[in-house]
C-alpha cells in the first residue's frame, strides 16, 4: 500500500473515533434509526441476546434476537467495554477498506480475460476508492450505530478480494461466514465463482465444472462447521428458525428502508405465504440472467447483485446501500457513460433527509403517517434501482465499444 | 419513439436551458402568486367540527352567579400576593387548593440561558375524574405573570375557583390538573418536561402525577379591569408545530355561539373577514410559525402531541366579565371531557385566516414547494451548463493514445464540492456562538459576525482568483452555485413538511440566489447583485424580525438563544446551518466576479 492509501485509512478511522469519543449518545441515538438498524442487524437487540446468553438463557427465547451464534460467542468474549466495541468496528471498517484497495490494485475492474476496458486510463487509484468507501456518510453513520451488517461486509469485501487474486480457499471460507451472518450473499456465490474462475494464476485450469464442484464443497464444508459450532454455543437447532426464518418469513414488521415491510403490513394473511415466496424468488431471478450477460466482467456480476439484493432484500439497510456505493467507484472508469448520475444523485440525497423527516412526523410528531415513511422508502428505492440500471447500462456500453470501436461517442436510440 | 426527444435534446442543449430556466421562474412565480389566492373564498374552507364526540356547545354551562363573587375574593387574593416571590406564591396557592379538596404538587426549576438565569415556582392540583380510571387527564393552566410579564390576576382567580366549581361535578371522565405556572415561557416547559420524566438538572421532578394529557386550555386574563371586549386565540406551537384544529374550532364555537363572545385570532382586532384581513391574519400567523418561539404558556404542550390553546382576553370597555371567560372554559372543558381518543380526526397542518376560515396542508403546501423547485430546477440547469465544464484542454495528449475515449471538457467537482461542504460546516460556529455569548455582548458578537462574514467571502473569492487558471475558475463557481442551490433547494422541500412557513421565507429570501451569479465582464451587475445578496441576508432578516417586534437586534439573538435551551427551538439551526452557507457560497460567486472583473482576469 502506498502512502495516500495509509493516510486516507488513518483519516477514515480518525473520524469514526472522534465521532465516537466527541459525541457519546451519537450510537445510542443511531442505534435506533429505522434506517440504519434492522431487526436481523440491531446493535441493541445483539445486547438483549449477549444478556440472555450470558445468564443461561436462551438468547432466541422472547423473539427479540434474530442473529448468529457466534455474534454472541465473539461479543461474550470481548470485555464489556464501549471502548473495545467500538474499536472493533472501526477495525471492521479499516479491514473492509484494506480488502477494496486490494480489489483496485488487481486491476480486474478494468482488465479480465474477456475484456478489456478501453476507459482503463480513466479508472481512480486504490486510495481513491477506500476514500470513497470511508468517507461515505452512509457507512460512517452504519460505523458509528454498530449494527452487525458492518461484519458482514467486511466479510464480503474480503472475500472479493481473495477471489480477485485467485486464491479460492479464503474467499470461499469468508463467503461461507458472510452468508451464515446474513444469509442473502448466498446469493453472490455464482458470481464469485466466475470471478475466482477468471482469475486463477495457475498455468493448466481445471474445467469450470470441477472447479465449481470442489468450491461448493469447501463451501458446504464450512457452512457445517459453522452450523455445528452455533450448535454447541446455544445447545439447540433453536438459532436456525430465529435468524434464517426471520430472514425468509418476515415475522418482524418493524419499519425499514425496504419495500416488505409496508406491503406485508396490509396484506391478508391469506396471501401472506405466496407473496413471501415471490419476494424471495424475485430476488433468486436476478442471479443466472446478469451472471449470463455480465458473464465477461464478473466482479461487476457481484456488485450489480449486491446492489439489487440492497433494494429487494427483507430487511434491507443503508449499510446495504453503502456497500454498492463503494464497490460501484471500482467501476468510476464507466461513469462518464451512465446517463442520470447528477439527477440520481439528488434523488438520492432528498430521500435522506425527507426520511428522517417524515418518519419523525409519522411517529414522532403524530401529524403524519405511514404512508409518509413508505412514500420516501419507494422513492429510495426507485433511485437505488435506477443507479443499478443506470451503472450496468454503462458497463454493457463500455463492453460494446470494445467490439466496435466505430460506434464511440455515438448515441443510442431505442426502436 | 418517445426516447428520441431527450436524445435530439441534448444536442441542442440552449433550448433545455431556456426551458429550465422558464420553468424555475414560472414555479417561484407561480409559487409566490398562489399564496396570495388562499385567502380567497375559492381556495380557503369554512372550519367545521370533525370530531362528533366533541359536540361543543351541547351543554348548559352553569359558572356564574355566586361563583362570581369566589372568583372576585381570589382576585384580592391574587391581587394582595402581587410583589410577592415565587415560593410564597406557590405556598398559598397550595394552601387554597389543599382547601378545594385537591392533591397538589409543588415543582421548583430553573434554567440558564444567555447569560441569564429564569428560575420559579410551578404549582398545581389534579382532580381526579369520579368517572375515570386516571389514566387521562385534561389541564386547565394560568401563568402567574403572563407573556407580557403582566399579573394575571382574572386567570389565575379564575383557575382557583374553577378547580373548587368542577370538584363538585361528578360527570368527569378525564382527571383535570389546575396548573398554575410560575411564568409563562419557562415554567410550563419545565412543568411539561417533568411530566413526561424529560427534563434536565435544575428542574424538580413532580410529586403527583395523572394519565396522559389529553387537551390543554390556558387562561390569560391580565390587570385589574373586570371587563373586556374579545377572546383572543392563540395557538402557534414551538418550531411551528400547531394543535389539532378541532381544539381551535371548539373554542371558536363555544365562544361566539354559545357566548356570544367575539374571538380574534393573532392579534387581528375587529377582524372584517374581508381579503385584505384574512390575508393579514394569515402572514401574522406564518411570522409567528416560522420564529417557531413561544407565544404563551400552551407553545410548550404542543411538542409532546398534546394539544394546547391560550384563551387570552383583549379589550377593557366590553360588557363580558369573569362569568363568560368562566363559562366559555366550563364548556370547553366539557367537550374535552367528552373526546374519546386523542384529537387526530381534524387537520395538524394548516394556515388560519379568520376565526372560521382555513386552508390545509394540501393547498397551502404547493406554494413552499414550488419555490423549492425553483430552486432545485435552477440547480440541474447550472449542472447541465456547458459551462460547467472545464479541463477541455486535455484533448490534444489523448488523441496521442490513438483511441479517443470520451474526449472533451470534463466537470471538476472536487473544489466546488469542498467550498460547499466547508462553508456549510461552518454554519456551526455562529450557532455555537450566539447560544453560548450573554446577553451584554450579544451585540457587539453579532456586529463582528455581519463583517466577518462579509469580509470573508471577499478574501476567499480573492485567494481564488488569483491562484486558479482562469478557465477552471468560472466553471468552479458555476458547479458551487449548482451544489448550493440543489443542497438548499432539498432542505428547504424537507422543513416545509416540518414548518412550512420558515420554508416559505427562507425561500423567498433565498430568491436572489437564483440569479446572482460571476459576472466578470460586468462590473456594475456585479455590484446590483451583490446589493440585492446583502438586502436578502441573513442579517437583514434579523433586523427586520427586530424591526417588526420594536426590540434590538440582540433581544432577537437572545430570544433565539433562550429557544434553543429552553424550549427546544430549531430556528437558529436552520438560519445559521441552513441558509447563511448557502448566502455565502453565492456571495463568494458575486464577490469573485467583482475581483476577476477589477483585475481584468476573464
Amino acid at each position: 500500500m502506498d502512502r495516500k492509501s495509509l493516510l486516507v485509512i488513518g483519516a477514515g478511522a480518525l473520524i469514526r473515533l472522534v465521532l465516537f469519543t466527541a459525541f457519546p449518545s451519537l450510537p445510542t441515538i443511531l442505534a435506533q434509526r429505522v434506517e440504519i438498524s434492522t431487526p436481523v442487524t440491531s446493535y441493541k437487540r445483539l445486547q438483549e441476546g449477549i444478556y440472555l446468553y450470558t445468564h443461561g438463557v436462551s438468547p432466541y427465547d422472547g423473539g427479540v434476537f434474530h442473529q448468529a451464534p457466534l455474534l454472541l460467542s465473539l461479543f461474550s468474549i470481548l470485555p464489556p467495554s464501549t471502548i473495545i466495541t467500538n474499536l472493533l468496528y472501526v477495525l471492521a471498517d479499516i479491514f473492509s477498506a484494506i480488502s477494496l484497495i486490494q480489489i483496485a490494485s488487481s486491476g480486474v475492474p478494468t482488465v479480465t480475460p474477456h475484456h478489456v476496458s478501453p476507459r482503463k486510463a480513466n479508472s481512480w487509484p486504490p486510495w481513491a476508492i477506500a476514500a470513497a468507501f470511508l468517507f461515505n456518510p452512509f457507512t460512517i453513520a452504519t460505523c458509528i450505530a454498530r449494527p452487525t451488517i458492518v461484519f458482514t461486509n467486511t466479510i464480503i469485501l474480503h472475500s472479493i478480494a481473495a477471489a480477485v487474486n485467485g486464491r479460492r480457499g479464503p474467499a470461499f471460507v469468508s463467503m461461507a461466514m458472510a452468508t451464515y451472518l446474513s444469509l442473502y450473499p448466498v446469493l453472490l456465490l455464482p458470481p464469485l465463482l466466475f470471478l475466482t474462475y477468471d482469475s486463477l494464476k495457475a498455468t493448466s485450469k481445471p474445467s469450470i465444472q470441477a472447479f465449481s464442484a470442489i468450491s461448493m464443497i469447501i463451501l458446504s464444508v464450512v457452512l457445517m462447521i459453522y452450523f455445528k459450532l452455533s450448535h454447541l454455543i446455544t445447545g439447540s437447532w433453536e438459532f436456525v428458525a430465529s435468524t434464517y426464518g426471520v430472514h425468509l418469513l418476515l415475522p418482524d414488521l418493524t419499519p425499514n428502508v425496504g419495500l416488505w415491510w409496508y406491503f406485508f403490513i396490509e396484506m391478508f394473511d391469506s396471501f401472506r405465504a405466496f407473496f413471501l415466496c415471490l419476494f424471495q424468488l424475485h430476488l433468486l431471478i436476478y442471479v443466472p440472467s446478469v451472471c449470463l450477460r455480465l458473464r465477461k466482467q464478473p466482479l461487476f456480476a457481484l456488485i450489480t447483485l449486491i446492489g439489487i439484493s440492497s433494494i429487494f432484500k427483507s430487511y434491507p439497510a443503508i449499510g446495504d446501500t453503502g456497500l454498492y456505493l463503494s464497490l460501484l467507484t471500482l467501476y468510476n472508469h464507466t461513469f462518464s457513460l451512465m446517463r442520470y448520475t447528477f439527477f440520481l444523485a439528488a434523488a438520492i440525497l432528498y430521500a435522506t433527509f425527507l426520511g428522517p423527516a417524515f418518519y419523525y412526523l409519522w411517529v414522532y410528531a403524530g401529524s403524519g403517517n405511514a404512508n409518509f415513511f413508505y412514500a420516501i422508502t419507494l422513492v429510495w428505492s426507485i433511485s437505488n434501482a435506477l443507479i443499478v440500471a443506470d451503472a450496468v447500462y454503462a458497463t454493457l456500453r463500455d463492453e460494446h465499444e470494445t467490439e466496435r470501436p466505430e460506434l464511440i461517442g455515438k448515441d443510442v436510440v431505442q426502436i | 419513439m418517445a426516447l428520441r426527444v431527450p436524445v435530439n435534446l441534448r444536442k441542442n442543449l440552449s433550448v433545455v436551458l431556456y426551458a429550465f430556466q422558464g420553468l424555475s421562474i414560472l414555479a417561484v412565480i407561480v409559487g409566490i402568486a398562489s399564496l396570495f389566492l388562499l385567502p380567497l373564498d375559492e381556495y380557503s374552507r369554512r372550519t367545521y367540527i370533525s370530531e362528533n364526540a366533541l359536540l361543543p356547545g351541547q351543554v348548559h354551562a352553569y359558572f356564574g352567579g355566586s361563583e362570581q363573587n369566589i372568583v372576585r375574593a381570589f382576585r384580592r387574593e391574587v391581587d394582595s400576593l402581587g410583589n410577592s416571590t415565587s415560593d410564597v406564591v406557590a405556598e398559598r396557592m397550595a394552601e387554597i387548593f389543599r382547601s378545594a379538596g385537591l392533591k397538589v404538587g409543588k415543582q421548583r426549576y430553573s434554567y440558564k440561558a444567555a447569560g441569564g438565569e429564569y428560575s420559579g415556582e410551578n404549582v398545581y392540583a389534579v382532580l381526579h375524574a369520579p368517572r375515570g380510571d386516571a389514566t387521562e387527564a385534561i389541564v386547565l393552566c394560568a401563568p402567574w405573570r403572563n407573556i407580557d410579564h403582566l399579573l394575571n390576576e382574572g386567570g389565575v382567580a379564575l383557575t382557583l375557583a374553577l378547580s373548587r366549581y368542577f370538584k363538585r361535578w361528578s360527570l368527569w371522565s378525564k382527571d383535570i390538573i389546575f396548573l398554575i405556572s410560575s411564568d409563562a415561557r419557562a415554567g410550563p416547559q419545565a412543568w411539561v418536561d417533568a411530566y413526561h420524566d424529560l427534563h434536565g438538572g435544575d428542574i424538580q421532578s413532580l410529586s403527583v402525577k395523572s394519565g396522559a394529557i389529553q387537551g390543554v386550555v390556558v387562561v390569560d386574563y391580565p390587570g385589574a379591569y373586570h371587563r373586556f371586549e374579545s377572546l383572543h386565540v392563540i395557538y402557534d406551537g414551538i418550531n411551528g408545530q400547531l394543535p389539532n384544529l378541532d381544539l381551535i374550532n371548539t373554542a371558536v364555537q363555544i365562544s361566539r355561539d354559545q357566548m356570544g363572545l367575539r374571538s380574534e385570532l393573532q392579534e387581528m382586532w375587529g377582524h372584517d373577514d374581508g381579503y385584505r384581513h384574512r390575508l393579514r391574519t394569515m402572514l401574522r400567523g406564518m411570522v409567528n410559525q416560522a420564529l417557531g418561539h413561544s407565544t404563551g404558556p400552551h407553545s410548550s404542550f404542543i411538542p409532546y402531541h398534546i394539544d394546547a390553546i391560550t384563551l387570552a382576553t383583549h379589550g377593557d370597555g366590553g360588557w363580558h366579565d369573569e362569568g363568560s371567560l368562566g363559562r366559555t372554559v366550563e364548556s370547553v372543558f366539557r367537550s374535552l371531557n367528552n373526546l374519546l381518543e386523542h384529537f387526530h380526526q381534524s387537520f395538524f397542518f394548516y394556515l388560519l385566516m379568520a376565526p372560521k376560515r382555513f386552508v390545509s396542508i394540501g393547498t397551502y403546501l404547493p406554494a413552499a414547494m414550488l419555490l423549492a423547485v425553483g430552486l432545485t430546477l435552477t440547480a440541474i440547469r447550472l449542472w447541465v451548463d456547458p459551462r460547467s465544464r472545464s479541463g477541455g484542454e486535455k484533448k490534444g495528449e489523448k488523441k496521442e493514445e490513438g483511441v479517443v475515449v470520451d474526449g472533451g471538457p470534463k466537470r471538476e467537482l472536487f473544489l466546488p464540492m469542498s467550498i460547499v461542504i466547508g462553508v456549510h460546516f461552518c454554519g456551526a460556529i455562529p450557532f455555537a456562538v450566539f447560544n453560548s455569548v450573554d446577553y451584554k455582548s450579544m451585540s457587539s458578537t453579532f456586529n463582528i459576525f455581519v463583517a466577518a462574514s462579509l469580509v470573508l467571502p471577499a478574501i476567499i473569492s480573492i485567494l481564488m482568483t488569483t491562484t486558479i487558471p482562469a478557465h477552471r475558475l468560472l466553471p468552479a463557481f458555476h458547479l458551487s452555485r449548482c451544489f448550493s442551490l440543489l443542497f438548499l433547494g432539498m432542505f428547504l422541500s424537507t422543513l416545509a413538511t416540518l414548518n412550512f412557513s420558515l420554508s416559505f421565507l427562507i425561500g423567498l429570501f433565498s430568491l436572489p440566489l437564483m440569479f446572482a451569479r460571476t459576472t466578470p465582464d460586468s462590473i456594475p451587475l456585479g455590484l446590483v447583485n451583490s446589493i440585492l445578496l446583502l438586502v436578502t441576508s441573513p442579517f437583514a432578516a434579523v433586523f427586520a424580525v427586530a424591526g417588526y417586534w420594536g426590540l434590538g437586534v440582540e433581544d432577537i439573538l437572545k430570544e433565539a438563544s433562550f429557544g434553543w435551551w429552553v424550549w427546544g427551538m430549531w430556528t437558529p439551526v436552520v438560519v445559521w446551518c441552513v441558509w447563511w452557507p448557502a448566502w455565502v457560497v453565492g456571495l463568494i460567486s458575486v464577490d469573485s466576479g467583482l475581483v476577476m472583473g477589477v483585475l481584468g482576469r476573464k
